[in-house]
């Protein structure tokens, strides 16, 4: 597949055929083509046996040989998953909802508060500023887990105090996650912030816009693509998060997405194709997402956007 | 007094009314709420965690944390002298050993896979931006999704995908319990998190990969370089620098990693790290003050690891 993809000569020498099969069956070439099909191979086929095992039926995922192409397209695995009709259905809407209740209000608090904060680290002086910076950094590289006990302590007092159901509460998995995602999208907001020349921004306070003008009608649109990309990690960050999750939430009515495929994978009777079928709908939206903006995505990636 | 007073309000109220004065308050109420959220959430629940590992939390006085008796140094005691924890010889790690191997082993595989993916994607061949965008794909998938996925590929019956595989090519004669084989399963472990993390890896070196100065490999060609030359004489020591980085922040966060293991071993079978070991003091037999100085324990074996890395790796990077 790949040398016939790379075949192209690069020079513009003419090259008679034999030069030009000696050109591209070198060893060089041979070697990339060779690694480029195992790394393919390595990462793509956990996501094909992913997608075709969430179509198989039940006796091809019992069978004694693995099935690598199902039969069929088969919905049995979604079925359980969404028809009330099924003898276990699963309730598996509901917990789509759940997470997108949580991880659409996660994102976009996480955009607003961000943007505020991070135009006053990228503009305006004032004491603290380094001191505050490098606290950001240390959030960075502080374990999940150890948060998670005092966290639990803290919402089963204030449970106690205030009388209401504070555990299994989505509104608190939000305030975690935003916890978690805050520092390190102002710290990415900042610096592009910072790419935007102030002139622009000192023009219009010139011309009689206040500040919060100026943010709303010339800084933002100028930050759009970062924005966008925050928003889309700090989504991605909350929809597939696990152990906070798995803590606070007790009520089944409750469970976002990885809290119940680890619920179905842990029942006594496995069957793994509705798991699959859960993984693949909880994993295609992220995928597809992340393919469509890849371009400005990577930017972030690198930047450190996404912890873990 | 009146006027003394008058005297002090105008330089005060000058100073307060003054453009710097009224920029340093309005970045204060634009930080706030991200401030608070902070503070709140992380910076007092991670000075609340030393104060619950020197004392005894339960789940019966859990609503009642702030009257929960001292009990000094006990519960990093219990911790230390705990099965799971301690090293007891080659046949049963620990956690504390397990989770120095395993996150160490993890890293490097995780920087070597990625150096050799950025080193492929450096090169021009046809569709290469969507090989780039197919190679992130472990990183960005739902981590539940994949762990999953890896289990139900090392399924122990003889229908799992791996054991079918190795039974047909007759490397092995019967199949396998990958993931509940002491040694085979912090192995398989380790490489999982390489599967996953090398794109991070990868995305990094490939921006500082296409930084490099071009001229320097002309100039290594005309003193008559070859290909290995080149690599471990221009390539590497550009690299040197975002190798550390990177190397440092995969070692941190593998360290402090929970959903990995959890999920595909959930700690057994000689793969028990300290943050699975945290959750199981803590959510498993509900003791919140041994969990807590658990925590601890991480927290200071991953200080150590950064002092020790600042001071030799980054002294060396700067000479």
């Amino acid at each position: 597949m790949t040398e016939n993809s790379s075949g192209r000569p690069a020079g513009d020498e003419r090259l008679s055929l034999i030069g030009h099969l000696a050109r591209w069956i070198n060893v060089p070439r041979f070697i990339l083509a060779l690694t480029l099909t195992f790394f393919l191979t390595g990462i793509l086929f956990p996501f094909y046996w992913m997608v075709s095992s969430s179509s198989k039926t039940y006796a091809e995922i019992g069978s004694r040989e693995p099935v690598y192409v199902p039969s069929a397209l088969r919905l049995d695995a979604y079925k359980e998953l969404f028809d009330p009709s099924h003898p276990s259905f699963q309730r598996f809407g509901l917990n789509i909802m759940n997470s997108v209740k949580v991880a659409i209000p996660t994102a976009i608090i996480a955009v607003i508060l961000s943007t505020l904060g991070a135009y006053a680290v990228a503009r305006l002086r004032f004491r603290g500023k380094g001191a505050m910076l490098n606290g950001i950094l240390i959030v960075y590289l502080f374990p999940g887990i150890l948060l998670i006990i005092p966290l639990f302590a803290m919402v089963s007092q204030i449970g106690a105090r205030l009388g209401f159901d504070v555990q299994d509460n989505l509104p608190v998995l939000i305030l975690t996650y935003l916890a978690q995602t805050l520092p390190v999208a102002l710290y990415m907001l900042a610096n592009y912030f910072r790419t935007i020349p102030p002139e622009i921004e000192q023009a219009g306070l010139i011309d009689g816009c206040s500040r919060m003008d100026v943010i709303w009608r010339i800084t933002l649109p100028l930050a759009i693509p970062a924005l966008v990309s925050i928003a889309i990690y700090t989504f991605m960050i909350a929809w597939n998060e696990f152990l906070y999750a798995l803590v606070f939430l007790n009520s089944r009515d409750l469970f976002t997405m990885p809290i119940k495929i680890n619920t179905i994978f842990n029942d006594p009777s496995p069957r793994p194709h509705v798991v699959m079928a859960a993984s693949t709908i909880m994993t295609v939206p992220v995928v597809t997402l992340f393919l469509a903006l890849e371009r400005f995505l990577e930017q972030g990636l690198v930047a450190g956007g996404v912890k873990g | 007094m009146t006027t003394s007073a008058k005297d002090l309000r105008s330089p005060f109220s000058r100073r307060w009314n003054s453009v710097r004065a009224r920029e340093a308050r309005l970045a204060w109420i634009l930080i706030l709420p991200t401030a608070l959220i902070v503070f709140g959430l992380v910076v007092f629940p991670a000075i609340f965690s030393i104060w619950i590992s020197f004392h005894q939390v339960g789940l019966r006085n859990l609503n009642d944390v702030f009257h929960a008796p001292f009990v000094g140094l006990e519960n990093y005691r219990r911790v230390l002298n705990d099965f799971a924890f301690k090293f007891q010889g080659l046949q049963s790690w620990g956690a504390a050993v397990t989770s120095v191997v395993y996150s160490f082993s993890a890293t490097i595989l995780t920087l070597i896979i990625g150096l050799i993916a950025s080193l492929l994607l450096n090169q021009p061949f046809r569709a290469r931006g969507l090989a780039r965008a197919i190679f992130l794909f472990p990183y960005v998938a739902p981590i539940v999704s994949v762990a999953f996925v890896w289990r139900w590929i090392l399924d122990p019956r003889p229908s799992g995908v791996l054991n079918d595989i190795l039974v047909k090519l007759g490397a092995i004669q019967l199949p396998k319990a990958y993931l509940a084989t002491r040694g085979l399963a912090l192995l398989l472990v380790i490489v999982f998190e390489a599967w996953r993390y090398f794109p991070f890896a990868m995305l990094m070196i490939l921006a500082r990969l296409q930084a490099v100065d071009k001229l320097l490999y002309e100039a290594a060609e005309v003193d008559g370089a070859n290909v290995r030359h080149k690599f471990w004489y221009v390539t590497l020591p550009e690299l040197r620098y975002v190798l550390g980085a990177v190397f440092l922040l995969r070692l941190i966060w593998t360290f402090n990693k929970f959903d990995d293991i959890f999920l595909l071993t959930g700690g057994g079978f000689g793969t028990n790290v300290l943050p699975v070991l945290t959750y199981q003091f803590s959510f498993k037999s509900f003791d919140f003050g041994k969990g807590a100085a658990n925590a601890m324990i991480l927290l200071v074996i991953m200080t150590m690891f950064l002092a020790v890395y600042v001071t030799t790796v980054m002294r060396n990077v700067e000479e």
